[in-house]
């Protein structure tokens, strides 16, 4: 049988809104993912060596405090570093259309935003993760 | 016998209404669902009648009273907004210091009464702008504080005594914030008896639904009283505590449970203060409620209602409260959350009704988003519609003549009648579960608040909760740009200035009462008058918030998100 996948839901940076990061950790929980939940407040570093501990097959990112731009930069060099950009990473919460294209280009394979319905969210991460 | 005879008629009445005129309309014209329900799970009747109010035994003068009078279910002046109209408060902040006091100013230009700082969340979590965990987070989502020097530029040309009241949330740090607005006002030449400080101050709720705690649970719990105990017995027109609803709301727990929780916080906080020695009547009009619901205009109006008779019971009650100031609870409220990012400028019809219902509620301070907060930190054309939203409330319509003008409907007293007795069943639950701190260790609040989020995520996906333009009637529109950009040299700067105060201070009155206040922070003295002393000397929210770290530890989040679910 096939092994389940394994995502990382982070929380990167000081930014202590979680209700989007646990809905959507619980959700793919319920589409029989295995989840690992970081909890607030982790670094960078915190979130790729989880990844990489955990050997994850993904990794989602949740700010709506506005860094996403500098901390998402620095997991993706952070990713390069330990050779592990193999993990796809996606991110979500409060972020403007307008940085959507350079976080594309910077690595970050899809953003959701605000509204967007939990099937769409499960069904691309099975995608990513599935290297698809 | 009269009112019985008079029930006995109205039932026939309506039997005969529902055979000859209610079941043919029917057959023609079916209602749009089979059930009509609110957010907090309390179904919704086709009609209310005096026949409702009999079957939960409402009573008027037990129930409602009048307003300014014991249970305060009609507000808590005889006259509300005819004498006094609610305090419009700008909930604000961005960028460094220097940026954020020319918003400031505009806000004041354009009537704001109170300012209620927005600080960046180094600050809320007591970082300097130059700490590790500080990088990209400088400024955003609310503006730097490192230290006095900071607060008298973004005060600068605006004294404190000109606004009615002047806030920061300060949730882990309460005696820090208040000792920034004491140290403030000396600078400005004024006395606290000058002005009037309000801070959210509420630590409990930070370790379930905001995230900016610092130290463990039962030492914040202490840090949080001591600013009650000190403005107690030195300002006692200040609000040092608010204890709140509205983020265990929107984290997913519903209003009622939202108020329960809030309240049940709130009397930890209260329990506490009388074990150190202080009387019910000295702290309980020290404090004030942060109510919030954001998906039922009748449920918002009834909430606030319910909120201060559940408050004015318990105090005479269970505390055995004199003073009326003590039972009459003031409400302060946020109108937001229903915005959507698609179709941005609708958000202002979603913001004017939330305020709306909070008004008729009865709210005594009131803060507005910005109709384009999904986006980011607001713009000043935004900001600007927020107060005139309120503007409007208060002065065109007609809204703010008479007092509580929905008291007596069939419909919103059957509604706070049993929106209070949620509340009192629910608060009820968490002290069977040990009272506040037990409800946050054993994952109870946490558990709720999750429950609560998964069934309003299913229902908007579903369709069920209809988001105008999102879930219904979707045009083709673009997801908006033009969020307003914090300059990203906001935190090099920011760094340099704190640097140069670190340079000039007097470096040895900086330590000595850093010492101090741990010297206090180690015994049970309370924990303001050295804050005061260090902030006036200068040093860092950081450097007094690392003592804190040193003497109680940092509190370390158990994660309850498990495979098994909660």
């Amino acid at each position: 049988m096939k092994r389940k996948l394994r995502v990382l839901i982070g929380k990167v940076g000081l930014d202590g809104h979680d209700v989007g990061a646990r809905l959507v950790a619980r959700s793919l929980s319920d589409a029989g993912m295995e989840v690992v939940y970081t909890g607030l407040r982790q670094t960078p570093e915190q979130i790729v060596m989880a990844a990489i501990e955990e050997s994850v097959d993904l990794i989602g990112i949740s700010i709506l405090s506005g860094s996403h731009m500098i901390l998402l930069a620095e997991i993706i060099s952070l990713l390069q570093k330990h050779e592990a950009s193999d993990i796809p990473i996606i991110a979500g919460g409060i972020i403007p259309a307008e940085d959507i294209p350079e976080l594309k280009e910077m690595g970050v394979r899809e953003i959701f935003l605000p509204e967007t319905p939990m099937t769409e969210i499960i069904e691309h991460v099975r995608t990513i993760a599935h290297g698809i | 016998m009269g009112d019985n005879e008079g029930l006995g008629k109205l039932k026939n009445l309506t039997r005969t209404w529902e055979k000859d005129c209610l079941e043919p309309w029917l057959r023609q014209f079916p209602e749009r669902r089979k059930h009509f329900h609110t957010d907090v799970g309390l179904p919704v009747a086709r009609l209310y009648t005096p026949v409702n109010l009999s079957e939960l035994g409402f009573d008027y003068e037990r129930d409602l009273g009048l307003p300014g009078c014991y249970p305060f279910t009609r507000g808590i002046d005889p006259t509300m907004y005819r004498s006094k109209p609610w305090i419009i408060r700008a909930y604000s902040g961005f960028g460094d210091p220097k940026i954020c006091n020319e918003r400031y100013k505009r806000l004041v230009e354009w009537g704001a009464d109170e300012i209620s700082m927005a600080v960046d969340l180094p600050t809320q979590v007591g970082y300097d702008s130059d700490h590790i965990m500080a990088k990209g987070e400088v400024g955003k989502v609310g503006v730097a504080i490192d230290t006095l020097r900071d607060m008298e530029t973004l005060f600068e040309d605006i004294p404190l005594n000109t606004l009615k009241r002047v806030s920061v949330l300060g949730n882990s740090f309460g005696p820090i914030a208040l000792a920034l607005f004491i140290a403030l006002g000396e600078k400005q030449g004024l006395r606290p008896s000058d002005f009037v400080v309000d801070l959210q101050n509420d630590v409990l709720k930070e370790y379930v639904a905001r995230g900016t705690y610092i130290i463990p649970i039962r030492p914040s719990v202490r840090v949080a009283t001591d600013v009650v105990g000190y403005c107690a017995r030195n300002a006692p027109h200040w609000y040092p505590m608010t204890f709140c609803a509205n983020h265990i709301n929107a984290a997913g727990a519903g209003s009622s449970k939202a108020v329960a929780f809030a309240l049940a916080n709130g009397l930890c906080y209260i329990e506490h203060l009388i074990e150190k020695g202080y009387g019910i009547d000295e702290i309980a009009p020290l404090f004030t409620v942060f109510c919030d619901e954001r998906t039922d205009f009748f449920v918002a109006i009834c909430n606030f209602r319910a909120t201060r008779r559940v408050w004015a019971t318990i105090m005479k009650e269970r505390f055995k409260a004199q003073d009326p100031r003590s039972l009459a609870l003031k409400i302060c409220a946020y109108s937001h959350g229903g915005e959507t990012l698609l179709e941005p400028i609708n958000n202002i019809a979603r913001l004017t009704l939330a305020a709306l219902a909070y008004v008729l509620g009865g709210v005594q301070f009131l803060s507005n988003a910005s109709y384009d907060e999904v986006l980011g930190t607001p713009t000043e054309d935004a900001a600007k519609i927020s107060i005139r939203i309120q503007q409007i409330l208060a002065h065109e319509l007609g809204i703010a003549n008479t007092v509580d003008p929905l008291g007596g409907s069939y419909f919103v007293e059957s509604l706070t009648t049993q929106i209070e007795n949620q509340i009192f069943q629910e608060l009820q639950r968490v002290e069977e579960e040990g009272g506040a701190i037990a409800a946050i260790e054993s994952g109870y609040y946490v558990s709720q608040i999750s429950n609560g989020a998964m069934r309003r995520k299913r229902e908007f996906d579903k369709g069920e909760r209809p988001a105008v333009g999102v879930t219904k009637f979707r045009s083709e529109s673009k997801i908006p740009t033009g969020a307003f950009r914090i300059d990203p040299t906001v935190e090099a700067k920011q760094v340099e200035r704190l640097t140069a105060i670190r340079k000039e201070r007097n470096g040895k009155a900086v330590r000595e009462a850093l010492e101090y206040f741990r010297e206090v922070a180690k015994g049970d003295g309370n924990l303001v008058p050295p804050a005061l002393e260090a902030i006036r000397a200068y040093a860092t929210i950081g450097e007094i918030c690392d003592v804190l770290r040193d003497e109680f530890g940092e509190y370390q989040a158990r994660e309850y998100f498990s495979k098994k679910g909660y």
